[in-house]
């Protein structure tokens, strides 16, 4: 939403002076509001209000970029609370985290390397390795850096409030634009210096959320606004706490200081305690999550979880159109037809499991439309049919040619028997019907 | 949709009567109905018949009797300040200020008495030179409300903006701009200011008014309007109501909307 017409009356001077052409401030700020005039028809509005105006009309969450080339991370530009309300636009990006003191830098940062995961037929990673200067040596942490650059293609965080330390490591890793974490109330001066200066991401760590708000301020006074907020919190109730306040106080309220991604950092050790924190983050609002563990199956449900929130609740989700088995199909199992809407095909997946028999089912890619959805769109025909099943060679997995069709596009079987040849049988009209279906009707 | 109750106002012949002999049966018979039919509010108006100075006296005998049958919420209805705050406070719950217009000599009586008792307030796209024609000038009135209400710390959830409608056999050209008004509302301030009419003022001295009525309403409410004062006993006007609130995707749509409309 743009601008309202209160917002804009409130930083007019007031003077109803009409050396505007309009013959008040608030008439004035209405024409303005419905794009009729221009602000700078006015010649008494203050540079503060012209920057509080012009600032209003941006994204309520800045765009940030980490890192450079193909493994680059886009963080922020989100417009909602909620994900049904549109989407979120920018996936969590997943952190894990080095410390400088530990023997096998290499090492570790190989391991994260290897998180990379197959899900519903696409890849996905994390997206970032820091490197904390846990010996409060700069010289430590600069060669801990330069190996975690030299064995990873990932964009670098580098974790030091030590100026120094900080200014070791960006003559090293500068170029490649890490996040640079972070700037507090001691350090903000120089520390946005050398943001500035290599044009790097810069962290903002608070307190609190009051500290943080100023802080940010005061950065983007020293003309900085790659930012990254941290509220301080580390314990999981107030981190969802501020969480929600930032994201609320940039969208709702266009609290300026606020309008940048965030980053969370979980400290449990307990490892299953620590992934539910990170899915937490995950779901409410946080930009970058930092875990310390590289243990793959620490990580498969936080990616998991990641790709499921952030997909467009608008689009249907799809499963891949191939031929699936339930169980360990022999060359006598039953060959199911269903359409390739997630919900529909883990509807007919699961209650064909429930039934005990093993199974094929064919999804036929419908775009993701539903069996009476894909049917009136003329998407699942006798011909999209025959298509996958000549694809999937399921010819050669069974020696019988019988097909069950959903019982709601009985009309299809005829035409389907003739172009391919296969005996079609109609099954139930719901998936439940499925077992009592098999019982009575296969053997 | 906030339906508000149009029924206890001393206009009607039943409602006058009970208040000259002060009979507290038909205001609470009144209260009551309305309640069950879906009402939120309860409007309450002594009616022209009762004299200036008795109009205290008798808002707070009727807020006081609805409410002691109906735990709905008043809108205190007058053109008498006196009159409102005698009203304000005896009602309970939160109550709604039925209104002010743009004049500015009433935006200062009505808009600290707002904030003072934390009521709602409904305010009119008018002032002393009249109903305006054109959707602009209704919204340039709306908006010296929104900054009055604004300035005396009243939220925007707590302003109803009128913007008027007229009787559709004698003003017809102005149900358009009624509606590119509501629109235009809700575009002054964020959060939006909420939006009222008084509705059953489209179809006066007209043919088959409820039809007229609810059609005007959903209308309305897909331009942006929150609230009406409305005969809360019409049911078609309810039915017609609840369904477009479903189609706004204001309330999750069950096979049951038009009982569960009512129901809150």
């Amino acid at each position: 939403m743009g601008l309202t017409g209160l917002d804009i009356f409130k930083q007019l001077p007031k003077t109803n002076c009409k050396e505007c052409g309009q013959p008040t401030c608030l008439a004035f700020a209405m024409q303005i509001a419905a794009g009729k005039a221009g602000l700078d028809q006015c010649p008494h509005v203050s540079d503060a209000a012209k920057e509080a105006l012009e600032s209003a009309s941006a994204p309520p969450v800045a765009l940030v970029k980490i890192g450079t080339g193909d493994k680059e991370i886009q963080l922020g530009n989100e417009t909602v609370l909620f994900r049904h309300d549109k989407r979120f636009e920018h996936p969590t990006a997943i952190t894990i985290s080095v410390c400088d003191t530990d023997d096998n830098i290499a090492g570790k940062v190989q391991e994260i390397n290897k998180l990379v995961f197959d899900r519903v037929g696409m890849t996905f990673s994390v997206n970032m390795v820091a490197v904390c200067n846990c010996s409060g040596d700069a010289d430590k942490f600069a060669a801990a850096v330069k190996t975690a650059q030299e064995n990873t293609e990932y964009p670098l965080a580098l974790m030091t409030e030590d100026v120094a330390a900080m200014e070791k490591a960006l003559e090293i890793a500068g170029a490649k634009k890490p996040l640079i974490y972070a700037a507090t109330a001691a350090n903000y001066e120089a520390m946005t210096e050398l943001a500035k200066k290599y044009e790097c991401p810069l962290a903002v760590k608070g307190a609190d959320l009051n500290e943080l708000a100023e802080l940010s301020e005061k950065v983007t006074a020293l003309g900085w606004k790659q930012l990254i907020l941290d509220s301080g919190a580390r314990e999981v109730n107030k981190v969802l706490a501020d969480q929600t306040q930032i994201r609320r106080q940039a969208i709702n309220k266009r609290f300026r200081p606020f309008g940048y991604p965030t980053i969370t950092f979980v400290t449990n050790d307990d490892p299953v305690q620590a992934v539910l924190d990170a899915s937490v983050y995950i779901a409410k609002y946080a930009a970058i999550v930092v875990l310390n563990t590289a243990d793959p199956a620490d990580i498969l449900p936080l990616i998991t979880l990641r790709l499921n929130i952030y997909t467009d609740p608008q689009k249907p989700i799809a499963v891949e159109a191939k031929l699936y088995e339930v169980g360990e199909p022999g060359p006598d199992a039953p060959v199911f037809i269903t359409t390739n809407f997630s919900l529909t095909y883990f509807c007919v997946a699961g209650d064909v499991e429930a039934a005990r028999i093993p199974a094929y089912i064919l999804p036929v890619d419908t775009d993701g439309t539903s069996v009476l959805t894909a049917w009136a769109a003329g998407k699942l025909t006798p011909e999209s049919i025959y298509e996958l099943m000549q694809k999937t060679g399921i010819e050669e997995k069974v020696n019988h040619k019988k097909l069950i069709l959903p019982g709601g596009v009985a009309v299809l079987s005829g035409k389907l028997n003739e172009i391919s040849g296969w005996e079609v049988l109609v099954g139930p009209r719901e998936s439940a019907g499925i077992p009592s279906f098999l019982k009575q009707r296969w053997s | 949709m906030i339906i508000i109750g149009e029924r206890i106002n001393g206009m009607f012949k039943d409602i006058k009567e009970a208040v000259l002999n002060k009979d507290p049966e038909p205001i609470k018979e009144w209260a009551i109905k309305q309640e069950q039919a879906g009402a939120h509010y309860l409007d309450i108006n002594t009616g022209p018949t009762v004299s200036k100075d008795e109009q205290p006296a008798v808002m707070e005998w009727l807020v006081t009797t609805a409410q002691s049958v109906s735990k709905l919420p008043v809108c205190i209805d007058s053109t008498n300040p006196i009159a409102i705050e005698a009203g304000l406070k005896v009602a309970k719950g939160k109550s709604m200020i039925n209104s002010t217009t743009a004049e500015q000599a009433k935006m200062d009586i009505y808009m600290p008495m707002a904030a003072k008792y934390n009521a709602a307030i409904i305010g009119l796209a008018m002032n002393e030179k009249g109903v305006p024609k054109t959707a602009d000038d209704r919204a340039a009135l709306a908006m010296e409300l929104v900054v009055n209400a604004d300035m005396n710390g009243i939220p925007m959830t707590d302003l109803f903006i009128d913007p008027l409608a007229l009787p559709c056999n004698v003003a017809q050209e102005h149900a358009p701009e009624v509606m590119a008004a509501l629109r235009q509302i809700k575009m002054l301030a964020s959060p939006a200011p909420m939006t009222t009419l008084g509705l059953s003022n489209v179809s006066q001295r007209c043919t088959n008014r409820p039809l007229i009525n609810r059609t005007f309403m959903v209308m309305c409410m897909a331009c942006g309007l929150d609230s009406a004062i409305v005969d809360a006993n019409d049911d078609d006007l309810i039915d017609a109501a609840a369904a477009a609130n479903i189609l706004l995707n204001k309330d999750i749509y069950c096979d049951s909307y038009l009982k569960t409309f009512r129901q809150r």
